[in-house]
């Protein structure tokens, strides 16, 4: 959250993917530093045990969202 | 360490200004000196002395008295007994009797007959500004524009302690309410400005101010001398390479935990002895907390927010403990790290608490260093290598084979890293039958990065136990141990 504060600071569109586990903690520290949204992509959890196959498939369901968060884009566009 | 009285005050903190030249003389009716020397008074008043009254306005009776009742004359000139006699020039204060000493009185007032039918010395009573009941008021009275912290009121029928947990300002245990008075007296402990700023605290990156971190430390229940190794402690878990942010955010329970060097481990009674992990010492109980506490109350670290772990463990109340450095043979872990010896210092690792190691048969140092590395292996999960950090704590009856073999630290840790390279086809994913271990390891892993292992020697004399604190993931993307030190002890 601060590496993407210290990003957007610089002019540099940034987004973060983490599990699904990880939205409260987000959120919390969202409000601390007084972000009013998050462009955060959430997959499913958990990570630790996936295959490589597992993740490219992660990866790949997840790229449209990580697109449509750095461009302000529809993820279905 | 600057006095918790109040006589290092001066005149400017409480509005107060004595009279700049000759003799001052302070008194209070409640004190059987004051009133042996009542007669001697009003004589010293018309030679032009000022004489202060603490308690009673018009004691003694017939002489002019400034009524001191608020202390702030009292504070103002330091007055540690009654009855003082001061003698002033130009603002300053060029002599001093306390108590009743005919002999410098007179020397100091000039008058060659004074009292002549009083004894000749008499002690005096300690001054009402060290009445305990009166002694909080000063104290703010004198200080409290040093605190810039946010009042918060409770209302009267509000339980301190429960109003306390419900601010969220706990970890669930019962607090020390953080009064004035207390991070007052707690401040006193340092002597670091209140505003000065100690460390900037994750998650949130909240700049801690030494003031901010005595108001938890009053919270934790530590005493002012501790408030030294608490700075020093926040600032090493706020150093970037320990980086308590990914410590605290991770699933895994470890959290800091703080072991404290030199002698100031001995002066604050920080326990290095029997039950040194475990409860019952103040300083042990207390530090670990208050800098748990200051990751809570400052950097915003809660459980169920940033902080993720799954289990998380009891040690992330506070771990602190010192090594015995008095009755081990080896040189201290800090010296190893870069402190010169004799220096008091700390060092914050990353643990999810202990875990005890049994040999009571071995009394060969190959023997029991084998055991010992059979113990450490299991950090983390046995075929991972390396992973994980970790903390030996080796009891006296343990470390004293190695010592009596002539084995010197390095010698012992060589050892150990000798028996804890660990062959590839052991650590292999589904070797042994089980799926987690290392990717198709090729050749042999250390269990422990360089450094990643840190050995101290602490305990009881009696016991052939030791303990293995696991830790986090070690170097980069993990966190590494810091040792600072502390620059007042």
């Amino acid at each position: 959250m601060h590496d993407l504060a210290a990003l957007e600071a610089d002019g540099v569109t940034a987004t973060f993917v983490a599990s699904s586990e990880f939205v409260t903690a987000t959120d919390a520290q969202a409000r601390a530093l007084g972000f009013a949204s998050v462009p955060a992509v959430y997959v499913a959890h958990p990570i630790q045990d996936r295959t490589d196959p597992e993740m490219a498939a992660l990866a790949d369901e997840a790229l449209p969202r990580v697109l449509a968060a750095v461009t302000g884009a529809s993820p279905a566009g | 360490m600057r006095p918790v009285t109040t006589t290092a005050t001066t005149a400017a903190s409480t509005g107060v200004e004595p009279p700049a030249d000759g003799l001052v003389v302070v008194v209070k009716q409640d004190c059987p000196t004051c009133q042996l020397v009542a007669p001697v008074l009003g004589e010293l008043v018309d030679r032009g002395a000022t004489v202060y009254s603490q308690d009673d306005p018009a004691f003694p009776p017939g002489v002019e008295v400034r009524d001191d009742t608020a202390l702030d004359a009292s504070v103002a000139l330091g007055i540690d007994v009654v009855p003082t006699l001061l003698r002033r020039e130009g603002g300053r204060e060029t002599a001093r009797a306390e108590g009743w000493d005919r002999a410098t009185w007179r020397e100091l007032s000039g008058v060659a007959d004074l009292g002549a039918d009083l004894p000749d010395w008499k002690p005096g009573c300690g001054s009402r500004t060290h009445d305990p009941a009166v002694a909080d008021a000063m104290l703010v009275r004198a200080r409290g524009h040093e605190l810039t912290a946010r009042r918060v009121e409770l209302a009267g029928l509000e339980d301190e302690a429960e109003a306390l947990y419900d601010r969220g300002w706990t970890d669930g245990l019962p607090v020390v309410a953080p009064t004035p008075p207390r991070v007052l007296r707690m401040l006193a402990g340092t002597t670091r400005a209140p505003d000065e700023v100690v460390a900037v605290v994750p998650p949130n990156l909240v700049p801690a101010t030494v003031e901010k971190v005595a108001i938890n430390a009053v919270l934790a229940g530590c005493r002012p001398e501790y408030l030294p190794v608490v700075l020093a402690a926040v600032e090493a878990v706020c150093a970037e390479e320990f980086n308590a942010h990914g410590l605290l955010a991770t699933t895994w329970g470890a959290a800091p935990a703080v072991l404290v060097h030199g002698p100031v481990a001995r002066r604050i009674g920080v326990n290095s002895g029997g039950n040194a992990l475990g409860q019952g010492t103040r300083a042990n109980s207390t530090i670990g907390r208050a800098v748990q506490l200051v990751i809570r109350n400052v950097g915003g670290g809660r459980p169920g927010e940033v902080d993720r772990a799954t289990l998380g463990q009891p040690g992330k109340v506070g771990l602190c403990f010192a090594e015995d450095e008095e009755s081990s043979p080896w040189e201290p872990l800090s010296v190893g790290r870069g402190v010169p010896a004799g220096t008091s210092a700390v060092t914050v690792f990353a643990t999810e608490g202990p875990r005890g190691v049994v040999d009571q048969i071995s009394r060969t140092p190959e023997s029991l260093a084998r055991s010992l590395a059979v113990a450490l292996r299991g950090v983390g999960h046995p075929k991972l290598a390396p992973g994980f950090d970790a903390m030996l704590v080796l009891s006296p009856e343990h470390v004293a084979v190695f010592a009596e073999a002539g084995w010197d630290r390095a010698r012992f840790t060589a050892a150990l890293a000798e028996l804890l390279l660990l062959p590839p086809e052991e650590l292999a994913r589904g070797a042994d039958g089980i799926e987690e271990g290392v990717p198709e390891p090729t050749r042999p892993r250390p269990k422990f990065r360089p450094d990643g292992l840190l050995v101290a020697v602490a305990g009881g004399g009696a016991g052939k136990f030791s303990a293995v604190l696991g830790g986090w993931v070690g170097g980069p993307g993990g966190s590494s141990p810091v040792t600072r030190v502390i620059e007042e002890a």
